[in-house]
């Protein structure tokens, strides 16, 4: 019990956390075809990306640099998220799904 | 405290775990709402309080209910469960858990090239308040990505209010 709470404040929990985040986001990505599923996936992504950016920061360097980085990150994700949602409720208009398999209109 | 920490990280993944693999996706959208909290935890244990001030408020408050607005709005999708995603399930998880380990080595590799701060150091840099440091650092040496990031935000929110726009 000891060692695994070190372990989890330690910089490798952080690691483990945001690895682990990562990789279910690469997961819901990659099987999910409803585009608002989607954009789940993305969102776990980014903020894996933003978890490290912070453990680095705290136990590596001792700035606030990557804490800075994490914020660019998540503005970067709150724009992405309403550009996405914006694209996803046309489709919807367009098609009546937002099935992802769908969207092939520019594939021809 | 560590174990409020190591709550919080089993909290966040658990919480992440039924994003990834929950087939109705409104129930995986509010997951992902608990996920971030989780996160906003570990971003105070890491000495980011700003930043976890920030996920709640843009994460929690802003995208995810977007999402749920955009699901709600889309409302066929409470009767039609997304049972699809169960048929190819291996590729995708073999390639997942190929890239997070991956990058859990890799991150462990630098981790391990960089000096270590001092226990001293570390709680030192957990104890000061950031708000001020950040907005210092924003409107000092980061002050071009600042205001790149300013017009980034302006032109996704046209954007997004022109693609959503009635015919």
């Amino acid at each position: 019990m000891n060692h695994l709470l070190s372990f989890s404040s330690s910089l490798q929990g952080y690691l483990a956390v945001g690895a682990i985040l990562f990789a279910l986001g690469i997961f819901c990505v990659l099987t999910r075809k409803n585009a608002i599923g989607i954009l789940l996936g993305i969102e776990l992504i980014l903020n894996a990306a933003g978890i490290n950016f912070v453990a680095f920061s705290k136990f590596r360097t001792g700035l606030i640099d990557g804490q800075i980085v994490a914020l660019f990150i998540m503005l970067i994700a709150a724009a992405e998220a309403a550009v996405a949602l914006a694209v996803i409720l046309r489709f919807y208009r367009l098609k009546q799904t937002i099935d992802a398999d769908e969207a092939s209109i520019l594939r021809n | 405290m560590d174990l409020v920490l190591l709550l919080a990280e089993i909290f966040t993944v658990a919480s992440a775990v039924i994003v990834a693999f929950h087939p109705n996706i409104l129930y995986a959208s509010v997951f992902l709402l608990f996920a971030f909290c989780g996160v906003a935890v570990m971003f105070l244990f890491a000495g980011a309080d700003f930043l976890a001030g920030a996920q709640i408020i843009i994460y929690v408050g802003g995208v995810t209910i977007l999402i749920l607005f955009a699901i709600m709005l889309t409302q066929w999708l409470y009767k039609i469960k997304l049972v699809d995603i169960r048929n190819k399930m291996l590729l995708p998880g073999v390639l997942a858990l190929g890239i997070g380990f991956f990058l859990y080595r890799a991150l462990h590799q630098m981790a391990l090239s960089l000096p270590k701060l001092t226990p001293e150091a570390l709680d030192k840099f957990t104890a000061t308040p950031k708000t001020a440091l950040m907005g210092q650092a924003l409107l000092g040496s980061y002050l071009l990505p600042f205001e790149a990031i300013t017009i980034l935000l302006l032109g996704a929110l046209v954007g997004a209010v022109w693609l959503a726009r009635p015919e």
